[in-house]
């Protein structure tokens, strides 16, 4: 299991590791704080709908980032998950954490035929299957009332009994959302660096030369796919637990699947914490558009001002723009080996040109 | 006129349509195992379609493609990849925002689930790729992403690519296609060192000087089927490869 690292000019290298470990340390130590750090009950339901958020949007990350399939109806899976949790806990009796587990495996393997289905076709046509699948889930889950509770809607039994107060809820509900993020940051991180994310990656980059070069893409696709719409599940129940109503309307919602799609692309889809900074990012400016506009739909167009200056100045979304700057103020080790690199060639070449 | 010692990649009756346009048209070819084989032909002659479909990145309508004596027809790129052909894209195609070790790294697979999780950077497969880097030149640039690669070198990328999934068979599609005369040279030295080793080359080319100097054995390919073939000389002094170049 050896692995070799990219041989960097080792100082460069070291401060980087550096700053990732101060990074994430950080990161977890603001996370771990949050809660006693918000000054009242609605700020922390806020920190609860980012993480919420992040959760959905890594989990979309694992299809868009790796293959660049980009689907905007991942809210079929974060609506499945929720409704399937709710409907085991109201209609079977199950313990909620199970249903919820057994919301997200359902779920998945919902996704096996589904991922059959659509993932043979790429681009603009992927796109449309999965906003069709969406538009069919509302339709069914608002006409099918007696099972779903229709356009009424589902109220959600509470897990944790009446006696804890809604702080307490909100708090618990965080750090529950939070363990499940820093598992698939975990799962995202593992498969970014092995042999499979890297075929998955060949297959982003250009698909047919990644099969010609022999890597399986359809069962990659597919296996990535499940992982993705699990993860999604998974999220939209832990949602359903906290939030405790469903409505197809908000839940089958094209625009839910197009913010997991927003974020991603904001933070960077590349990046381990792109959909994890753009959920912080959009879910605090959403937050704060409501508070300011009221419940207009003036947050909208704000979002779309923002998803527009993104594809403008930052078309690989917030953290390589921030890694490209970084790169710029760093020892100049790292270009002058490329400078060598040149001019090896130029050597090669001539020597040839004259042998 | 020619003995076939190892069966290698064959078509029989192979077609494809494009609408109205048969671009591969009742083809029936042997290609000659361990031996360089060119395939020419003029443009739409029905040469590419005839190696995507040979390579399964298209369906044929009818006939059948083997190797070395195994049914491939229709079998997914990846299969056969897997069964040893191994080929290069017209116009050159690499993952662009992927670094040159990358592109390698990217065909290395593992057969069982639990090894599709192993890092993709084990020190056996970097040494390997390194080695192949170094084999066509490039070996330099390992850090820098594709799409920073001239052109030159990102065919020679391609190349090392191709070569990492250890193939029997390597199809070239224009492999001169673009490149300076100095790279023309490696490429066709490649070529020669990598056929001595064991490695057949199928390459369909428009450079004839290549073609000649390269080429065991030479098909001729013409609206969609082969109309002659040969050694080099053989087909330089057919009429019927005469005609078909400068038109009737």
């Amino acid at each position: 299991m050896h692995s070799v690292s990219d041989p960097r000019p080792g100082r460069g290298r070291t401060a980087v590791r550096t700053a990732r470990v101060v990074g994430l340390v950080a990161l977890v130590a603001l996370v771990a704080a949050f809660p006693s750090l918000a000054p009242d009950s609605f700020i922390l339901s806020v920190g609860v709908v980012i993480a919420s958020y992040a959760v959905l949007a890594t989990s979309w990350n694992f299809v868009g980032g790796f293959t660049g399939y980009i689907s905007l109806g991942h809210a079929a899976y974060s609506g499945l998950g929720g409704y399937a949790t709710a409907l085991l806990i109201l209609r079977a009796d199950v313990n909620p954490w199970l249903a919820l587990a057994l919301g997200g495996l359902i779920v998945a393997a919902l996704a096996v035929p589904i991922g059959i289905a659509s993932l043979r076709v790429r681009g603009a046509s992927f796109v449309i299957v999965s906003i069709a699948l969406v538009l069919i889930l509302l339709l069914v889950f608002q006409s099918w009332g007696s099972f779903t509770g229709g356009s009424n809607g589902l109220r959600v039994p509470r897990p944790f009994g009446d006696d804890v107060l809604r702080p307490e809820q909100h708090e618990r509900f965080f750090y529950l959302h939070a363990a499940l993020l820093a598992v698939l940051l975990l799962c995202w991180w593992a498969i970014d660096r092995s042999r499979f994310g890297m075929g998955l990656k060949a297959i982003r980059e250009d698909e047919d030369k990644a099969q010609s070069l022999g890597v399986p893409t359809f069962a990659y696709k597919l296996v990535v796919f499940v992982v993705s719409a699990f993860f999604t599940a998974i999220g939209g129940g832990m949602y359903a637990l906290w939030f405790g109503y469903l409505d197809p309307i908000f839940q089958f919602s094209i625009l839910v699947g197009s913010y997991m799609v927003l974020m991603s692309l904001l933070g960077g889809i590349r990046s381990l914490f792109g959909p994890l900074l753009g959920a912080v990012i959009v879910g605090y400016a959403m937050e704060f558009f409501k508070a300011q506009y009221g419940d207009t739909q003036a947050h909208l167009i704000a979002m779309g001002a923002l998803l527009a200056l993104v594809v403008l100045f930052m078309p690989d979304g917030i953290i390589p723009a921030l890694g490209n700057l970084v790169n710029r103020f760093r020892p100049k080790a790292a270009s002058i080996r490329e400078l060598t690199a040149e001019e090896l060639t130029v050597q090669r070449e001539q020597q040839e040109v004259r042998g | 006129m020619t003995t076939t010692i190892t069966r290698g990649l064959e078509t029989t009756g192979l077609a494809k349509s494009f609408g109205g346009v048969h671009a591969v048209d009742n083809a029936t070819v042997a290609f000659h195992h361990g031996k360089v084989n060119a395939l020419i032909g003029p443009n739409g002659s029905g040469k590419t379609t005839f190696f995507n479909c040979v390579t399964g990145m298209i369906k044929p309508d009818a006939g059948s493609v083997s190797y070395r004596g195994e049914d491939i027809t229709g079998r997914p790129p990846h299969r056969i990849a897997r069964a040893g052909i191994g080929r290069s894209f017209q116009l050159c195609r690499v993952f662009p925002r992927m670094t040159v070790l990358e592109n390698l790294l990217a065909s290395v697979r593992s057969p069982t689930l639990p090894g599709w999780l192993r890092s993709a950077r084990q020190r056996g497969d970097i040494e390997r790729a390194r080695e192949l880097l170094m084999r066509v030149g490039i070996d330099h640039l390992e850090h820098a992403e594709a799409r920073d690669l001239s052109y030159g070198q990102q065919k020679l990328l391609e190349l090392a690519g191709v070569l990492m999934t250890d193939p029997e068979t390597i199809m070239l599609d224009e492999p001169a296609g673009g490149v300076n005369p100095a790279l023309l040279d490696r490429i066709a030295n490649l070529v020669r060192a990598l056929n001595a080793e064991g490695k057949t080359f199928l390459i369909v080319e428009h450079n004839m000087d290549l073609v000649m100097s390269l080429s065991d054995h030479v098909v001729v390919f013409d609206r969609g089927a082969p109309i002659a073939e040969g050694s080099p000389d053989e087909v330089r002094a057919d009429p019927r490869v005469l005609e078909a170049y400068l038109g009737s």
